[in-house]
């Protein structure tokens, strides 16, 4: 009985490595010119498939391949040390980014003819990321994504609200709305990442855009250009929930989708969670008039993917035509329409009518980047938002994110100061 | 005859070990040079010397961190013993739909991170108020996982909920051992009960239990998923157990370095522990 | 004598025991298994809402759920990886825990052997995985075979002390028995104490798979970038930063739930199943 049962296991267990076996050694090699892609954003992964498959039909001496796997960065790493490079990384302009530029892992694409075409805004943004100022251009901007307040369209015109210029009248507003029953703010603070929007959608215009390399330089500290964001944002949370951080992103994307609230602070990219709860809801948004001279108010904006040929690439021409397809203006913009995303590129894009409130700043290029594409991860600004949000002692906030900030940065300042000092500042 | 068997033994052990030297020992030693320097987790990286082990002593983050994972190590160990303790005695006793049971039992141990964390975040944020509302208890009306005080517990129930499955196996499969006339014998000396347990059950099953004693430690001190699952470290960093900053420091963030010397002071804490355990529990296991 | 046992009648202070504690159980899957069944436009926040049924019983969220982790591939190598694991882990780990077990209480180096490779098991992961991935890649073991070579490393510890442990139960008269009769240890072990350790080899067999099939970071880094795919990596994909289909992801996971329930009840029923009972008297 029992010998005829492991004969069975034995037969199946071999089955089942020959199977693997062939599996793995179905892959031909047809002479054509690989180039590969890994990108961080899985959530665009039927897009990248799209793509692949439409440059494989129609060119015959590249063969493209992406993938578009989850975790990519533990992915990338890996394979880092592995000095298993792929010949272009999507990434997103963020301290990754910087470091991937520090580490010399990509190469310069300064070459690369279609940067022409990729907006200012955006490359200005790409050269601010490098720790300190390096040669060359490293990556070609795709897309971006912008951070303001979500609001609920017809809720807005149901009860004749208007769009809130300033910062007093986004606190009439707010009571407005609270007077009428209705909860002005939804917010997901469980998620500690969630804390990071509204922070940085007010500190764009209440900071300098480059506060942490004048910290670096030693110039300024955060509890003197922090102060206030910190101060308006306990305001803010007067408008929320009782319990604010009892709900994840989930549940505050779910509850504005089911118009438990007039608005919802968070990024662009959140809106096709919103949908897949509730299709038909009218969302648009705004810029987060976080000052109260208009004029003053920029919009948060970032480099959402970027494509970065690494120095290890053999290959540079046949990249560059896949950067080429990838810019196309068809391909790039299935891509907007499908993720909510404004392009980087130039030309005449169809943005979705979702970005209405924030058009005009676009279109004008007043856009600033994430102040947190510039904090180290490992310094978790995002829980020691939380951790202040819950204890609302500013002075203490801001004390720690200074001793902190000189912590968790140690390498990068003394970096800077050896470059300050090399070139004679 | 004893020297064939000393060579078996030899021929045995020697292969074996050499495996696991390769893929475990020397990896560790390429982690612990990594502690050692400024590392990033790519690219160059300088020579720090011992500052990655000065900053351990003098991080308040860090040392948060031990007091919370040894806390929910503790108390999650006590807890998960104690339940699978009695649900495997049940198990092995006669009952009805044996089979069911013991399928049903196992189930919490194969539901993947992320149902596990969406139900009992769910279950935290809504349910759980919601019930507490309806007996009035104001403690449990708010969700325990949004107050930094509290929040370990949900994470206790999960850990708890998880585990039971695993040690409840390993108890049965100790159970196994223990020879039915003794029951007999034990039967007639009119032990019954909680004292058949105490004097007859638990006796014989003792190196199951520092098995279970030991992997369970071992298991909540290194806790990750659960943390990842509930509350990502929150809230106000109240759960940020060691393994999570290891790795989200040190994988994810540029930290690698520093997390690998955090990682070398821990395993040396976990192994400092275990084998006091083990020390611990032999003494008994021989006193018997 | 074995009969007396057998008639006894059902204990029912078990039986009570384990029906509440069933609660505990079927609350979260019956969540499951309605959230596998809803769309994700039925998903709310209210308790009612939550524990209602699905409007309608369909089996696209699972149709969809297999298209998207390419299921029977993905399937494929998940078995394959989980099965050698097991029957190498076995082999190797019952040896091993045999020799060791039967030397550590009065042999030094394997005493020292012993506490060596259990003190394996405290190694966090994290500070292992780098120097992994960048030394399985220069043996080219880059692939799923690598994979399995770690996970019978990784497991190593704990199933050397699971066999070890169950060894002290094991008398040492019934080698010495088989040794008078002129058997080589080696013979010894396989006749005898191999088919004794029966429900061991159960045990040890359910908590790898479980383990190996559940894992998601040793294929995540070890088969990066090879087109292979193990279901929990598969699975990945429901879960992004910005947005999680629960859905299809539940619908996913029920899915590969099956082949490791039925598994361990297979399993199960060897580790009730001792015979250490029968060879003691």
């Amino acid at each position: 009985m029992k010998g005829k049962a492991v004969r069975h296991f034995g037969i199946a267990l071999c089955c089942i490595v020959a199977a693997g076996i062939q599996g793995c050694a179905a892959s031909g090699d047809n002479g054509k010119t690989k180039i590969e892609i890994v990108q961080y954003k899985p959530e665009a992964a039927s897009y990248f498939a799209m793509v692949e498959e439409k440059f494989n039909a129609e060119h015959d001496d590249i063969q493209l391949k992406i993938s578009s796997p989850n975790d990519a960065m533990t992915i990338l790493r890996t394979r880092f040390i592995r000095e298993d490079y792929p010949d272009i990384i999507g990434i997103g302009g963020d301290i990754n980014y910087s470091y991937f530029v520090d580490a010399e892992i990509l190469a310069d694409v300064s070459d690369y003819a279609g940067l022409q075409n990729i907006k200012q805004a955006y490359r200005d943004i790409d050269e601010a990321l490098e720790l300190v100022p390096t040669e060359g251009t490293y990556a070609v901007p795709y897309v971006a994504n912008a951070a303001g307040v979500l609001y609920n369209r017809d809720m807005f015109e149901q009860h004749g609200w208007e769009i809130p210029q300033s910062w007093t009248e986004l606190q009439t507003l707010c009571t407005q709305i609270q007077s009428e029953g209705i909860k002005p703010f939804y917010f997901g603070f469980k998620d500690t990442w969630t804390c990071l929007a509204p922070w940085n959608a007010m500190a764009v215009s209440l900071a300098p855009a480059d506060v942490t390399k004048q910290v670096n330089r030693g110039e300024t500290n955060f509890a003197k250009e922090y102060r206030e964001v910190s101060e308006k944002y306990l305001d803010l949370l007067q408008y929320g929930l009782e319990d604010p951080f009892a709900y994840s992103y989930n549940d505050a994307c779910t509850a504005f989708a089911r118009g438990e609230a007039a608005m919802y602070p968070i990024g662009s990219y959140a809106i096709p969670q919103i949908l897949s709860v509730n299709p038909d809801l009218n969302i648009d948004s705004f810029v987060m008039p976080a000052n109260d001279d208009a004029t003053k108010n920029t919009l948060n904006s970032g480099i959402d993917l970027q494509f970065c040929v690494t120095a290890d690439c053999k290959n540079k021409e046949a990249a560059y035509k896949v950067l080429d397809f990838l810019l196309e203006e068809e391909n790039l913009q299935q891509y907007i329409d499908a993720q909510i995303a404004i392009p980087c590129k130039e030309g005449n894009f169809t943005l979705s009518p979702m970005l209405d409130g924030m058009n005009q700043h676009i279109a004008e290029g007043r856009m600033t980047d994430y102040q947190d594409h510039y904090y180290p991860s490992e310094m978790a600004v995002d829980a020691q938002i939380q951790t202040f949000l819950l204890q609302k002692d500013v002075d203490a906030f801001l004390k720690k994110f200074d001793t902190d900030w000189l912590r968790y940065n140690r390498d990068i300042i003394r970096m800077v100061q050896d470059y300050e000092k090399s070139h004679g500042n | 005859m004893k020297n064939e068997r000393k060579t078996t033994f030899l021929l045995i052990t020697i292969p074996i070990l050499a495996l696991f030297v390769c893929f475990n020992t020397i990896p560790l030693i390429r982690g612990v040079i990594y502690s050692f320097t400024n590392f990033k987790g790519f690219g160059s990286y300088d020579w720090v010397g011992f500052r990655n082990y000065m900053d351990l002593f003098t991080d308040a983050r860090v040392g948060k961190s031990y007091l919370f994972t040894f806390k929910l190590a503790v108390v999650t160990t006590i807890v998960v013993n104690v339940i699978s303790l009695i649900l495997a005695l049940a198990l092995n006793s006669k009952i009805r739909a044996k089979s069911f049971f013991r399928g049903a039992y196992f189930l919490p141990n194969i539901l993947g991170a992320l149902v596990v964390g969406y139900i009992f975040n769910y279950f935290f944020t809504y349910i759980l108020p919601a019930m507490g509302t309806m007996i009035g208890s104001d403690a449990l009306s708010k969700s325990i996982l949004s107050n930094p005080s509290s929040a370990w517990i949900g994470i206790m129930v999960v850990c708890a909920w998880q585990a039971v499955a695993m040690n409840t196996i390993i108890y049965i499969s100790g159970l196994q051992t223990v020879p039915e006339d003794v029951y007999e014998a034990g039967g007639l000396d009119g032990a019954t009960g909680w004292k058949q347990f105490r004097y007859l059950t638990f006796p014989l099953i003792i190196p199951f239990f520092s098995i279970n004693m030991v992997l369970s430690v071992k298991n909540f001190l290194m806790v990750f998923d659960q943390i990842m699952a509930l509350t990502k470290g929150g809230p106000a960093q109240s759960t940020e157990s060691i393994s999570y900053l290891i790795y989200n420091n040190g994988m994810s963030g540029g930290q690698f370095g520093f997390q690998s010397a955090n990682a070398v002071i821990f395993f040396i804490v976990i192994v400092t522990v275990s084998v006091a355990q083990m020390k611990f529990t032999g003494k008994k296991e021989e006193q018997l | 004598m074995k009969e007396s046992i057998m008639n006894k009648k059902t204990n029912w202070t078990a039986m009570v025991v384990l029906i509440l504690g069933l609660s505990a159980i079927a609350f979260p899957l019956y969540m499951t298994i309605i959230i596998a069944f809803k769309q994700p436009a039925e998903m709310t926040n209210s308790v009612s809402g939550i524990l209602s049924l699905p409007k309608t019983w369909s089996l696209d969220n699972f149709k969809e759920a297999m298209r998207v982790t390419d299921f029977w591939n993905s399937l494929k190598n998940s078995l394959l990886i989980t099965l050698l694991t097991v029957a190498l882990s076995i082999t190797i780990h019952s040896l091993m825990g045999y020799a060791l077990g039967r030397n550590k209480s009065h042999s030094k180096f394997y005493s020292f052997v012993y506490l060596f490779i259990v003190s394996g098991m405290f190694v966090p992961f994290a500070i292992l995985m780098m120097p992994l991935a960048k030394q399985t890649a220069e043996l080219g073991l880059a692939n799923w075979f690598g994979v399995i070579i770690l996970y019978v490393v990784f497991y190593m510890p704990m199933n050397i002390m699971l066999y070890s442990g169950y060894l002290v139960n094991i008398p040492m008269a019934l080698e010495e028995a088989a040794r008078v009769d002129g058997a080589s240890t080696w013979r010894t072990y396989w006749k005898i104490i191999f088919p004794i350790m029966r429900p061991m080899h159960a045990t040890v067999a359910v908590l790898t798979a479980l383990a190996v099939w559940n894992d998601v970071m040793t294929p995540l880094v070890i088969m990066a970038g090879s087109d292979q795919n193990t279901l929990p990596l598969a699975q990945l994909n429901f879960q992004t930063q910005f947005g999680t289909n629960y859905n299809l992801a539940f619908a996913s996971y029920l899915l590969s739930l099956i082949p490791i329930l039925i598994f361990y009840i297979i399993c199960q029923k060897q580790i009730l199943n001792g015979v250490v009972n029968g060879a003691v008297k």
